[in-house]
């Protein structure tokens, strides 16, 4: 019965002395308002007060009402208890009681007076049991071993199948033709929602999403299964990390699905965090994620760790906090690696300085050897850190020259680790590995310290005497100081590991001329002599004109031994080979100017028009591939201009190169000039010469005119896939000033107003207006010399130190 | 994504456990059934094959990830067995 309690508004202004009447009416109005806790009290005071039949009526469905109240609100036990006492107080009502009691009954999972009443049931009652055991049954075993159903009943039978299905399927892969065994599960049956629900399952784990859903989608939403299609659908079509869940779901989905949701949910919490800049949320969010990878592979707990530092950084997040929740730097040192990775892309010298730190930390934890290809590597990683131009290394250590950086260094106000030289030389002590020589030399070199890179070269040469790229770099820097036979003796060497090799192949030749010019220079003609045999033998001789400057160095040393027969004989081979008085006179008179040689002048007027041209467009070749200079006398051009139209497209083609190559850029405006006219099908040779002539005029038009021929050369180049010719006006464009570009800056906007392409109208008109500009503009006399950059007097160390705190909380002091 | 992690390899792995490795991996996803997963693998094999390469993976890797949901691709979708308890646990939860 219900306790005790004080009298509530419900019951007030019921008299004792009222009729059945106001008591009935009273009761039922508190019941139909759902008050049957109140209507219970009533009901008791109105049996207490007229016990008789009316009343106890009115009791029973007083209480009725109350049990199913508590059926309704889940207390299912305690609806129970309450039936079990109207049952025994009110005997005659105990079949109304019975019914009641059996809702409770299934509710608690206890099936068998349900069940029992099955076997006696009518059709009506037989459905409304089915309907009831769809909608309770949250386990087929529990019907399967019911003792109120007779073994052979088919529901008894349907249900052991189910069952036995559903623990085989949630247990391990199921046999082929497992399922077949369901077929006894009519579709009318209270278990077809277990049936569909086992198919869903045994496609999840077969991995068919397809057959998963559709299963799904047929089951009713009312029945027990139906509890599980969500949670279903969640596994196949991936869970949503902010969806609310309850605490058996949660468990499900994380014990079938692996680690996998768990970090879905907190990875996308840190994305979210950081794109919202919640520095807060995104360390929560990262010690989860710590704790979740905790057993994961290494490399993957170091992934995350890289990309959270990588995040932090970018998002200028405090260090400190993140630190704190990694590992030790202390005992890992591979998060001082990851940190310096991470700094590396902003500020280098912070990275150097953290590398160090990994350094002496890893060395100290045995984790890198003191020597070998690992500990190379990583101090040379930190030498290829400094930026290539030396004074953005002094400028961002705030220094003036190298001398003030060692004395820095010495003086411990800097760290060792911003030597860059002495990082390298600890590499190769490290692992002397031609990568580590390589980079030592290339450091040397580029400092202008020819003396030290040429003693690393020798000494990688030493160590590695089968390398060819030692032996070159000596070559160069032998031949750059004079040192020709040194150079040649070295290329023995070279040519003895790799004869094919370009560079080795083009060198011979090279250093076989600068040795016999230089031995002419010096009167040792019979060694020049020597040295110009072995050149007529070298296959590059026969190229172009390179036996007629050969033949007339051989000339002149004939001439400077006084061997009169030798002379002559060198006289008449240059002549048939040159077969051109105007490239003979030029050769000599170059070679003459040059070596510093007292020659006859060869007359030029005895040659005619043709040979003139000729020979100047042959001159010009020649000189441009042997990069020698080459003084063309004021008088030649006179006499060449007026013939200019007669000159071959190949002709024209090489007095523009000659003109450029001699700074005679009014040659190559008036030879471009008739080329165009020729409508060679290479004219974009032509225009580029042009455009690169007229970038140099003195004429206000003409910086546009030498835009739009260049523009025009590219655009024609590039069609005819001439890369080296795209490549060349290119960087000729680059040269010229754009207007567009200064008034972007002027005016504030961001970028220049981007050019349209040219059409083939605008190439043509552009080709027909240079065409018809027949008047050569003025040009300079001598081209603009570049003036060196001046440095700052005073470098300011930039302040943007992003970790600036880190260093003052690494536990590392004890290591310096 | 590291191609340790990818392969499921510890930094110490010499030629020949990798190889072991990445043909094991090919088999969870040949190319025509999951040509990304495989594209993914074959990456990291690459990577990994030489010990110079994985020298500089160990010292100067893994790259960090932008997308931080691409560390889910290490973690392949799984779909266990748990037996029946778990799921009529949420049966039950779900009548409460």
């Amino acid at each position: 019965m219900s306790k005790p309690r004080k009298q509530q508004g419900g019951n007030k202004g019921v008299q004792l002395a009222a009729g059945p009447e106001t008591w009935r009416t009273r009761i039922e109005a508190l019941l139909a308002k759902g008050k049957s806790r109140d209507a219970v009290d009533i009901a008791k005071q109105y049996l207490k007060h007229a016990p008789g039949v009316e009343a106890e009526a009115l009791a029973v469905r007083a209480y009725a009402a109350r049990i199913a109240a508590l059926q309704a609100s889940g207390m299912h036990r305690e609806a129970q208890a309450l039936g079990a006492l109207v049952s025994e107080r009110f005997p005659a009502h105990q079949a109304q009681m019975a019914a009641l009691m059996q809702q409770s009954d299934v509710a608690t999972g206890n099936f068998e007076s349900l069940l029992a009443s099955l076997l006696h049931a009518d059709p009506q009652r037989r459905r409304d049991i089915e309907a009831m055991l769809a909608r309770r049954l949250t386990d087929p075993a529990l019907l399967a071993a019911s003792p109120a159903l007779p073994p052979d009943h088919p529901l008894k039978r349907a249900a052991g199948v189910a069952s036995d299905l559903f623990t085989a399927v949630t247990s391990g892969p199921l046999p082929p033709g497992a399922l077949a065994a369901l077929d006894v599960i009519a579709r009318q049956s209270p278990l077809a929602p277990w049936k569909l629900l086992i198919r869903a399952l045994e496609a999840f784990y077969r991995g068919a999403d397809d057959a998963v859903l559709a299963n799904l989608a047929a089951i009713p939403a009312d029945s027990v299964p139906g509890r599980l299609v969500p949670v279903l659908r969640r596994l196949v079509e991936g869970d949503d990390p902010s969806a609310a869940r309850a605490v058996a779901v949660t468990t499900l989905i994380e014990q079938v699905s692996g680690r996998r949701p768990a970090l879905q949910t907190q990875l996308t919490q840190l994305s979210n965090a950081l794109a919202a800049r919640d520095e807060r949320r995104a360390l929560a969010a990262v010690q989860a994620l710590l704790v979740l990878l905790r057993s994961a592979p290494v490399a993957v707990r170091r992934t995350f760790v890289a990309s959270v530092l990588h995040h932090w950084h970018r998002h200028n997040f405090s260090p400190q906090p993140l630190l704190r929740l990694l590992p030790s730097m202390k005992h890992d040192p591979d998060i001082l690696r990851l940190l310096a990775l991470t700094v590396e892309r902003r500020a280098w010298d912070e990275a150097v300085e953290l590398w160090e730190k990994y350094v002496h930390a890893a060395t100290r934890a045995g984790i890198l050897p003191a020597k070998g290809p690992e500990m190379a590597r990583v101090l040379l990683h930190m030498a290829n850190l400094f930026p290539a131009d030396p004074d953005e290394v002094l400028d961002t250590l705030g220094v003036d020259s190298e001398q003030e950086l060692r004395q820095y260094i010495r003086a411990s106000d800097m760290p060792m680790c911003f030597d860059r030289a002495a990082l390298l030389e600890r590499a190769l002590k490290a692992d002397p590995t031609p990568s580590v020589f390589r980079a030592l030399v290339d450091h040397y070199d580029r400092r202008g310290e020819a003396k030290r890179a040429e003693v690393e070269a020798e000494a990688w040469h030493q160590a590695h005497a089968h390398d060819l790229e030692p032996l070159l770099y000596l070559i160069r820097a032998a031949e750059r100081r004079g040192a020709v036979r040194k150079a040649l003796n070295l290329l023995a060497a070279a040519e003895a590991l790799d004869r094919v090799h370009p560079e080795v192949r083009q060198s011979r030749f090279r250093l076989l001329l600068t040795g016999a010019e230089r031995r002419i220079k010096e009167g040792k003609a019979a060694l020049a002599l020597e040295d110009l045999e072995q050149l007529a033998q070298e296959p590059r001789t026969s190229e172009g004109d390179h036996r007629v400057y050969v033949l007339a160095l051989s000339w002149v040393a004939a001439q400077q031994r006084a061997d009169a027969t030798a002379t002559a004989h060198y006289e008449q081979l240059l002549s048939t080979t040159a077969a051109n008085p105007v490239l003979q006179s030029l050769v000599l008179e170059a070679i003459g100017t040059a070596l510093k040689v007292q020659l006859p002048r060869t007359p030029l007027a005895a040659a005619s028009p043709e040979q003139t041209l000729a020979g100047l467009a042959r001159a010009c070749d020649l000189f441009r591939a042997l990069d020698r200079p080459l003084a063309v006398p004021t008088t030649l051009y006179k006499q060449v201009e007026p013939h200019l139209q007669q000159a071959s497209a190949a002709q024209l083609h090489s007095l523009c190169a000659g003109g450029l190559w001699m700074q005679r850029p009014a040659l190559t405006y008036r030879a471009s000039g008739y080329g165009l006219a020729l409508h060679d099908p290479l004219a974009y040779r032509f225009l580029l010469a042009r455009g690169r002539a007229l970038s140099t005029a003195l004429h206000h038009d003409a910086p546009e005119r030498a835009r739009l021929c260049l523009r025009a050369a590219r655009e024609l180049a590039s069609r005819v896939r001439d890369m080296e010719a795209v490549r060349e006006a290119s960087e000729a464009l680059a040269t010229i000033p754009s207007w567009g570009l200064l008034e972007a800056m002027i005016t504030g906007t961001l970028s220049p107003p981007e050019e349209e392409a040219l059409t083939q109208e605008d190439i043509a008109r552009i080709i027909e207006d240079e065409r018809q500009s027949r008047t050569t503009p003025q040009f300079p006399a001598v081209s603009s010399i570049r003036k060196r950059r001046q440095g700052s007097t005073r470098r300011q160390r930039r302040q943007r130190r992003m970790f600036d705190d880190l260093f003052s909380m690494l536990p590392f002091k004890d290591l310096f | 994504m590291d191609p340790f992690a990818v392969l499921g390899l510890e930094e110490t792995a010499d030629d020949a456990t990798v190889r072991t490795a990445y043909l094991q991996a090919l088999r969870s996803a040949p190319p025509d059934r999951d040509p990304e997963g495989f594209r993914r693998i074959r990456a990291a094999y690459e990577a990994l094959r030489d010990a110079e390469s994985r020298l500089d993976l160990r010292l100067f890797g893994p790259a960090p990830l932008d997308d931080l949901a691409t560390l889910l691709e290490v973690f392949p979708e799984e779909r266990r067995h748990v037996g029946p308890d778990l799921w009529l646990a949420v049966l039950r939860e779900a009548r409460r």
